[in-house]
């Protein structure tokens, strides 16, 4: 009985302290720890929207968006999915730009992926979803450097819109990269590590990128800045530079 | 104890591999019938019975249009057939590569077996891979299912099967080669995946443009009746209206959001036209139809 009791405790107990995380996973408080150490946080699917499709058919492009808008003078924002082998996506110090990203990214398995804004009070704010999908998303070398034998001509090739949007300006951008995690035997990885997004020689916003997002990237901001042309910088981890003018 | 063991894995066993189609066919003509498939998406529930197939009764055999997703759907069907015609299923034609409509072909290997070079390459590719994701979707209903790839290349535009024509018309948009068969004795077309009646179309390797094109050619047809890949079959033209609203309705949806730079939720969350609101799985398939096709159309939007 006694035992019965001490074990019935321990399971409330264990659900009462998961209960506030809405989409549970093993990896959570590893990840969270390793990410913002012992920052504050609080899960916050009410003012933050992320949203992620109903079921993900090809695991290598899932495209997910988060709108935070409503969290005011937001920080730093990071993405990350709990399952994934390289869980982190991007790490935004947002500075000039609004806490909104939307971006296709690679997912291994059926995973929760949560969105992390920082607000002025340095309290994280954490939106959470679950990704359905059958996964193998990362253990698929690249589509664009296997199969399109003009790869090398094609590589670094960017596109941007700007757009006029209620009061704010939206950046449009994609790139042509093969994205690749390196998880594969004998494939180097080989991906952006890093976005500028810049008014002249005004840097806007400084964010960091991982392979997780998939292949040939698109990425959409949005700033308060009201300049009439940007220019988004792309650096991979082979040295490579690529710029692109967003008018 | 040992003995109860076995008998109830045995039992179990037993039990677990007879999924029941439920199969009837539904009389179109005196020598046509076909088999209407769920207007759902696969589950472990229909077993994969989400597409129509059809056979036609001629004075020597039988000619079945498609074979659905499983051998077990297709044995299923063989025995609806065994029960109105003695009369032996000498020829199949898959319509194209999607596996709700060749999977089946494994219950038949006594048959002569017809696709287009496009089809049957397609089936050898993917083939594999279709029943790997196919399991994980119906789980033991595909149990046996095997590819069995078509033997014959369609190539001639009339069919005939001992002394019975069957016209055959060549097209693409739903997939990169879609037969459609016209039937000239009982005026029935057999377009298969080209036509989805009430049910929202699936664009997975859709090109828009060519199947409005394909969809403008039938319209032309003077048919009886239409029996589309899925939904109920029809004497009227207007599933092949509906079909041809719904493509510009994506398409114009695609065009007019890069335009205004939106993502693709954005797109989701407009509120579902009313012309659409009687289509199954609308929002399943405009999910699926928009995240596949809009980075196409963002690329092409000029700076």
């Amino acid at each position: 009985m006694k035992y019965l009791f001490l074990s019935l405790m321990t399971l409330f107990l264990s659900v009462n302290l998961y209960g506030k995380n809405p989409v549970y996973s093993p990896t959570f408080d590893d990840i969270i720890k390793e990410i913002i150490g012992d920052e504050k946080y609080v899960f916050d699917d009410k003012y933050i929207e992320l949203s992620v499709p109903n079921f993900a058919d090809n695991a290598t492009q899932v495209p997910i968006s988060v709108d935070g808008k409503k969290i005011k003078n937001a920080k730093r924002m990071i993405l990350f999915a709990d399952l994934n082998p390289i869980p982190k996506i991007v790490d935004m110090d947002l500075n000039k730009l609004l806490p909104l990203i939307s971006v296709n990214i690679k997912v291994a398995q059926e995973t929760p992926i949560r969105a992390l804004i920082l607000d002025e009070e340095n309290i994280w704010h954490i939106a959470s979803k679950n990704i359905r999908s059958f996964g193998g998303g990362c253990d698929v070398s690249s589509q664009a450097s296997n199969s399109n034998s003009d790869f090398a001509k094609y590589l670094g090739q960017t596109k941007s819109n700007l757009f006029q949007k209620d009061n704010v300006k939206r950046l449009k951008a994609s790139i042509f990269h093969p994205m690749e995690t390196g998880l594969i035997f004998g494939n180097n990885p080989f991906y952006i590590t890093k976005i500028l997004v810049k008014n002249g020689n005004e840097i806007l916003s400084e964010i960091k990128t991982y392979s997780a997002i998939s292949e040939n990237p698109r990425f959409i901001f949005e700033t308060k800045d009201i300049a009439e042309n940007y220019t988004i910088e792309f650096y991979d981890n082979d040295g490579n530079e690529f710029v692109s003018e967003a008018k | 104890m040992k003995t109860l063991i076995f008998l109830s894995i045995t039992f179990s066993f037993l039990f677990s591999s007879s999924f029941d189609y439920k199969l009837k066919p539904i009389k179109l003509s005196e020598n046509s019938y076909y088999f209407y498939g769920k207007k759902e998406y696969f589950s472990s529930s229909n077993g994969g019975d989400i597409a129509n197939c059809a056979f036609i009764i001629t004075p020597k055999s039988v000619i079945l249009i498609d074979t659905g997703s499983s051998k077990l759907y297709g044995e299923q069907v063989k025995e609806q057939i065994k029960k109105i015609t003695p009369k032996p299923i000498k020829y199949i034609i898959n319509t194209h590569h999607h596996p709700d409509h060749f999977l089946g072909n494994n219950a038949f290997l006594d048959s002569d077996i017809y696709a287009t070079q496009y089809t049957k390459d397609e089936i050898d590719q993917h083939g594999d891979l279709y029943i790997v994701n196919l399991v994980n979707l119906i789980h033991e209903p595909m149990n046996g299912t095997k590819v069995n790839s078509p033997q014959n290349i369609l190539t001639s535009k009339i069919l005939d099967f001992d002394g019975y024509k069957l016209k055959v018309l060549y097209y693409d948009g739903h997939t990169g080669s879609d037969v459609v068969l016209y039937d000239e004795n009982s005026k029935i077309l057999y377009t298969s995946d080209l036509i989805f009646n009430k049910r929202t179309l699936a664009t997975p390797h859709a090109n828009i443009k060519k199947w409005i094109k394909t969809l403008e050619q039938l319209r032309k047809i003077d048919y009886k009746i239409l029996v589309p890949g899925h939904g109920e079959a029809s004497r009227t033209k207007e599933p092949i209206d509906e079909n041809i609203a719904y493509l510009k309705f994506l398409e114009n949806t695609m065009i007019n959001s890069a335009k205004e730079g939106l993502d693709v939720f954005e797109i989701l969350n407009k509120p579902i036209p009313k012309e659409f609101k009687d289509f199954a799985m609308f929002k399943e398939e405009f999910e699926r139809s928009i995240i596949n096709l809009y980075p196409s159309y963002e690329k092409s939007l000029s700076n």
